[in-house]
């Protein structure tokens, strides 16, 4: 009973009911081949990469076509065989198009049959693919994964997060469930990568399928050490997947303040992740496509295996398109996804998918009035981070950034458990998110004075 | 301005929570019903309207938001009435509900910003004002009018005597007291309702309940440990007050809202044993109510990366 549950990290919530997953959890990946893909040279802010094809260049898929140019970029490769059919320039970003000319190579997954031994690859070998490949972090951050493992820490554990936390959102399920080979190859060659001791495969005990997916995977794998690969099962509770609260509930060990994983000897990667180094390293396949969850109020909610750039309305109308007029449209799951559009009925481009697309969720509209602060406290008790919202929140509509700062609103993480259990309908997350950017703008002003 | 995330919210509304409150409490009200007659619900029915139309009135006047519709002045009504005897002279209802509302709630600011329990400020002051009218309880109509005295099982106990009420009777509320000083076993269902369904704190509950009936048995009439535990811990509103007044301020740990009990407990059993009144609760909650900025200094918080971050009288370099 959920009621007497022992806690793994403090607060936290219980956002759905199970349905919202099973909408898409029982249904195999569809492939979805779109005609044409626009390919962002800027898929996270602060991570452009230059265009190294021209317009009307023939490519193939895999081919390289962004060199990165910022700390934080990871190289971009054609995720179709094609012709570039342009290079344009749209909200700032530049977009590569590539057109499907021709018959595309069927993809030869030798990385999803079985496990392998990764002991033929050192670690330089394994950085050098990861960079070559465009391998980033999946889960949200799009962070490269070639920097992220190339860290000078020393590093005992990685986590290999399949939690997969926020609501409707079964992406990295289904990837569990059809491809558990992969996604241990993908877990060991990270642990090579990092040097780490052990590599720990993490899910809530509410994926059986994927669990039973992975014993069984184990249990044909040659000689594998128990204290090198385990599997953990964590009882359900979001914000589970969030990196720090896994490695809390994991190891036991707090990131500190401002500091990285890195710094308590852990690293995290998700499961979509490891399945794309298993492909880049075993198969010479480079990071083109994802799996997404197109789910909520469309007619056939399914996961998609779909090509870097594929169109999101195009996803929409694959999976039957919207039930009703009134939607609003998260990009990401629901608790901490960006809402690309309001009253979406199918007919406008929303934007094109990126290496960290987790998925499209159509939900109805949840427009609420705030009303006062009742102070019931339920917003303190379900904080992971142990913070109290809503005096943040008060302090936030002061303007006051110091108030914040003593409130330790630098330690938010952003899971959106304080907006979700407010009887008031109070927006605390977007207030205690723009606290936490006032704290941070205070201190980057002390560090430089 | 762009939707915010998260885009689902639980199904739980300010008006909704104000609702299953008011429901937790018609067993109790039920039960006052029985045991004294009609005139308890008309009390009551004068009492919430007393106070809901304040509100709207005074909002209306002062060109507030108006959220009299919200259920939480309908609430304090109901605890209100709870907390008179049905004896009680309906203007005085009325008066407790008025100053409940205007003075303690909208003019510190509405709901949410009222400093202490507005109920029960209501009953102090009526009690303060007409002590004759409010003191005096009626026996419940199902006893012979003439078969016990109607001195209430605290004033007895305190006394040091026999109240001559059985555990059975007090359990039931089968004792002279207020409306909902009587039906114990009816409220403890509505608080377990509201255990159930998470708006209100088991904890806090039980260290209030306990510690005062257990210090009340300490410090009894006649020195130490001569006190009757369970006289203190059924025969007055201790119930009432545990479960449903003991302001729940939102401190941020298991411990501020545990020691705010324990403070509001300890002032009880003091006031019980050594005021005046054979009944605490009013004063003793009250008093917790405005330590509750002294107790939030002691509470401990523990911010995920920055260890233990002590509050306990942080400077404000403002």
């Amino acid at each position: 009973m959920r009621f007497f549950q022992r806690r793994l990290f403090p607060g936290g919530i219980h956002p759905a009911d199970g349905r919202d997953k099973a909408l898409t959890a029982g249904k195999a990946i569809r492939l979805f081949r779109p005609a044409q893909v626009w390919i962002s040279m800027e898929p996270v802010p602060g991570a452009r990469c230059e265009p190294c094809v021209q317009e009307g260049e023939k490519v193939r898929r895999g081919q390289k076509i962004g060199e990165p140019r910022d700390f934080a970029a990871a190289a971009l490769h054609a995720s179709l065989s094609g012709t570039v059919a342009g290079l344009r320039a749209g909200k700032g970003v530049c977009y590569c198009a590539i057109r499907s000319g021709e018959e595309q190579p069927p993809l030869i997954q030798k990385s999803a049959l079985g496990c392998m031994d990764p002991g033929s690859f050192d670690r330089a070998e394994i950085l050098a693919a990861l960079r070559e490949g465009g391998i980033v972090g999946m889960g949200g951050a799009g962070f490269p994964a070639a920097v992220k493992y190339g860290t000078e820490a020393e590093i005992d554990t990685v986590l290999l997060n399949g939690a997969e936390c926020e609501p409707f959102l079964t992406c990295d399920e289904r990837l569990m469930i059809e491809q558990p080979a992969a996604v241990i190859n993908g877990a060991l060659l990270l642990k090579k990568a990092a040097s780490a001791r052990r590599v720990v495969l993490c899910l809530e005990d509410n994926k059986p399928e994927a669990v039973r997916a992975l014993h069984e995977a184990l249990r044909a794998a040659p000689q594998m050490e128990p204290e090198e690969i385990s599997l953990r099962i964590l009882p359900a509770r979001y914000p589970q997947g969030g990196e720090r609260q896994l490695i809390q509930a994991v190891t036991g060990r707090e990131v500190p303040s401002g500091g990285l994983p890195a710094d308590v000897g852990v690293l995290v990667s998700n499961a979509a992740t490891a399945r794309a180094v298993a492909a880049v390293l075993l198969d010479g396949e480079p990071l083109t496509s994802r799996i997404v969850t197109v789910t909520g109020g469309v007619r056939e909610p399914c996961n998609f295996l779909a090509p870097i750039g594929s169109s999101l309305q195009e996803l929409i109308a694959a999976a039957g398109g919207p039930v009703s007029r009134e939607n609003w449209v998260s990009l990401g799951g629901p608790m901490t996804g960006r809402c690309i559009a309001r009253n979406y009925s199918g007919e406008s481009e929303l934007g094109f998918v990126t290496k960290t697309t987790s998925g499209i969720v159509l939900l109805p509209p949840a427009r609420r009035r705030e009303s006062p602060c009742i102070r019931c406290g339920a917003c303190a008790t379900a904080c992971p981070a142990g913070l109290v919202p809503w005096k943040i929140d008060f302090a936030d509509r002061e303007g006051d950034a110091a108030l914040c700062g003593r409130l330790d609103a630098d330690a938010c993480i952003a899971c959106g458990c304080c907006s979700y259990v407010c009887p008031a309908g109070r927006e605390l997350t977007r207030h205690t998110v723009s606290a936490r950017e006032r704290v941070r703008a205070l201190l980057r002003e002390r560090r430089d004075a | 301005m762009a939707e915010c995330a998260p885009y689902l919210r639980e199904n739980r509304s300010t008006r909704a929570v104000m609702g299953e409150v008011c429901a937790a409490l018609l067993p109790a009200l039920a039960g006052a019903v029985w045991f004294f007659g009609l005139r308890a619900l008309w009390l009551t029915l004068v009492s919430a309207a007393a106070c809901v139309l304040s509100e709207w009135l005074f909002q209306l006047l002062a060109r507030r938001p108006v959220t009299a519709a919200d259920g939480s002045a309908l609430v304090t009504g109901l605890l209100l009435a709870m907390s008179l005897p049905a004896s009680a002279p309906y203007w005085a209802a009325a008066a407790a509900g008025v100053f409940a509302i205007v003075v303690v709630k909208q003019l510190f600011g509405g709901i949410g910003s009222n400093f202490a329990n507005p109920a029960l400020m209501g009953r102090l002051f009526v009690m303060t004002v007409w002590p004759a009218e409010i003191l005096q309880s009626p026996l419940p109509r199902t006893l012979p009018a003439d078969a016990l005295s109607s001195a209430t099982v605290l004033a007895a106990a305190r006394a040091g005597e026999e109240s001559g009420y059985t555990l059975r009777q007090m359990l039931i509320g089968e004792i002279p007291g207020a409306l909902g000083e009587t039906g114990k076993l009816l409220l403890l269902a509505g608080f377990g309702y509201l255990c159930l369904r998470g708006i209100v704190n088991f904890g806090a509950a039980a260290v209030y309940i306990g510690s005062t009936a257990a210090l009340c048995a300490v410090f009894g009439p006649e020195g130490l440990f001569t006190g009757d535990f369970l006289q203190n811990l059924l025969g007055g509103g201790l119930i009432l007050g545990g479960c449903f007044m003991l302001t729940d301020y939102p401190f941020a740990s298991r411990r501020g809202r545990l020691l705010c009990a324990l403070a509001a407990g300890t002032a009880t059993a003091w006031f019980r044993c050594f005021s005046a009144y054979p009944e605490g609760v009013c004063f003793g909650i009250l008093t917790a109510n405005c330590l509750a900025g002294l107790i939030g200094l002691l509470e401990r918080r523990h911010v995920y990366g920055k260890g233990r971050t002590f509050k306990f009288f942080r400077r404000n370099p403002s």
